[in-house]
């Protein structure tokens, strides 16, 4: 246990170097200033040109002077210059801003680590769709952080005798919560057969196959996976949902299908191909709870259809006594098992 | 006899003055040619096989003749290990030090300089065309040092000769 925790922690190093790796001079003196504990909870990094310099951390939020020194008030803050503003951009694009012209459109770069940083700016329009943000004045690097092991708990949940698989999942979570953590350790742990309960006997792991649309699940950097997701896992990455499924349901035989936040019809679709394949579903929604995830137009009929038995809700806000609850098809709350 | 050797130097030396300065008439439009091609296998790079720059220009630099090899090679090989120092200012540093190398003039230089301001920074569409207006604007360069070629390599190399002979006779 010790030796993972020393790996977990030099893998961290690894991460923030390929954040700091983006940032200017001025901007990595200040966040290698911060204090420790600061520095290793931090989840987001926020520049805004022109306007204070934020970070998040330990569901706080924080502005930052020139010296690294967390201050309170905005007018004290460090405020990023247009030149470092450049400079992000030509490192985040390997000055070559032609080849991130789809992910410009979409408005995210997924960086070697899996950090994602999300862009603003001015868009261009073309035809009323919008073809590029250009100017961009907002950076939102947010940080990955790969928790071996969150999944543990919860696993034994959707563990499921009859078929000697995972039951059809949903994650339901609110955005920073550790969605997209749990379903990668979901998915390692599948993959490599930890199921966590001792129904499951010595059940080998299931193929899995991961449509990674928006490359955060595996941190692809050309098609090789940066996190680890098990040794039976296949990754489509940077493939629209509803597609990958199908693309992987015909040609890669997956037993267990991973994709992040469904919502439109034809992910709902491709979830009933998956289902008449006999492939178990383990998805993420946004959504505060089992009730709002009900009043949204596409999961509202997935869930009327019972087509998850499993609900996993992430609520890590303070004050709450657990970080999950999981509910079965109706929506009851499971107790905890052994 | 001093005096046959010193002249037989001066003639010598004038001659290969002036058949260096015709070599750069020469070899000038020989190098823009090579520099529109290489800005034509940059835009295939760019717009078809989205290449990012300092591959882009590490290519380049394996598949091109000196002097311009160096200019894309030492580009992309500062470009990695730049740690950050923009684009603008590494292709500057090097169009500069590869040009005191090479027969190119100043005029070519503002055109490749005006291209390093904006290569990388923009979407392919963009990209293409400044890199057209370019490659238009060395043709015109090309066709100017052609006809100075013309005018001047021969004028250089019977210049050098003749001058060394007439301060031979003005010596004696």
């Amino acid at each position: 246990m010790e030796y993972r925790r020393l790996d977990n922690l030099e893998a961290y190093q690894l991460m923030l170097d390929s954040i700091m790796n983006l940032l200017p001079h001025s901007l990595r003196f200040i966040l290698a200033h911060l204090p420790e504990d600061v520095q290793a909870s931090i989840e987001e990094i926020r520049l805004r040109e022109s306007r204070p310099l934020e970070i998040s951390y330990q569901d706080r939020y924080a502005f930052l002077d020139e010296s690294g020194q967390i201050v309170q008030h905005e007018s004290q803050a460090y405020k990023p210059t247009g030149k470092d503003f450049q400079y992000v951009l030509e490192q985040l694009t390997n000055h070559s801003l032609y080849t991130y012209e789809e992910e410009l459109r979409r408005g995210y770069i997924t960086i070697p680590g899996g950090h994602r940083v999300g862009l603003a700016g001015r868009t261009l329009l073309d035809q009323g769709q919008v073809k590029q943000i250009r100017d961009v004045s907002s950076f939102n690097i947010r940080v990955a952080r790969d928790l071996l092991g969150v999944g543990k708990t919860i696993v034994p949940y959707l563990y499921d005798p009859a078929a000697r698989s995972v039951h059809h999942t949903l994650v339901i979570s609110p955005p920073q919560q550790g969605k997209t953590t749990l379903v990668r350790d979901l998915a390692r742990l599948v993959s490599r057969g930890e199921w966590g309960t001792a129904a499951a006997g010595a059940l080998a792991g299931r193929k899995v196959g991961v449509v990674d649309e928006r490359s955060e699940l595996a941190a692809c950097v050309k098609g090789v996976p940066r996190f680890d997701l098990g040794p039976r896992t296949d990754i489509m990455d940077g493939c629209p949902k509803a597609e990958g499924m199908m693309m992987m349901i015909r040609s890669l035989s997956p037993e267990v299908l991973v994709v992040d936040e469904i919502g439109r019809p034809e992910d709902a679709r491709a979830i009933h191909e998956a289902l008449h394949a006999g492939i178990r579903v383990i998805a993420t929604a946004h959504g505060a709870d089992y009730e709002d995830a009900r009043q949204r137009p596409v999961l509202k009929e997935l869930l009327n259809e019972g087509v998850f038995a499993r609900y996993v809700i992430l609520d890590r806000r303070k004050g709450k006594a657990a970080p999950f609850r999981v509910l079965d098809r109706q929506g009851r709350q499971l107790e905890p098992q052994r | 006899m001093l005096k046959f050797i010193g002249a037989v130097l001066i003639i010598g030396a004038a001659a290969l003055i002036g058949f260096i300065q015709a070599a750069h008439y020469a070899r000038r439009p020989k190098q823009i040619r090579l520099l529109i091609s290489a800005l034509q296998r940059m835009e295939t790079e760019i717009i078809y096989a989205l290449t990012p720059l300092p591959e882009a220009f590490a290519l380049l630099g394996k598949q091109l003749a000196e002097p311009l090899a160096s200019l894309f090679r030492l580009t992309s090989e500062r470009l990695l290990k730049s740690h950050g120092a923009p684009l603008r200012e590494i292709w500057q540093q090097t169009v500069q030090e590869v040009w005191k190398r090479s027969s190119m003039k100043q005029a070519e230089q503002e055109v490749v300089l005006q291209l390093g301001s904006v290569l990388g920074l923009t979407d392919r569409g963009d990209q293409v065309k400044h890199l057209r207006l370019a490659v238009s604007q060395l043709q015109a360069e090309e066709a100017e040092s052609r006809d100075e070629q013309r005018r001047y390599e021969k004028m250089w190399k019977s210049l050098g000769v003749l001058i060394g002979a007439l301060v031979v006779i003005l010596m004696y």
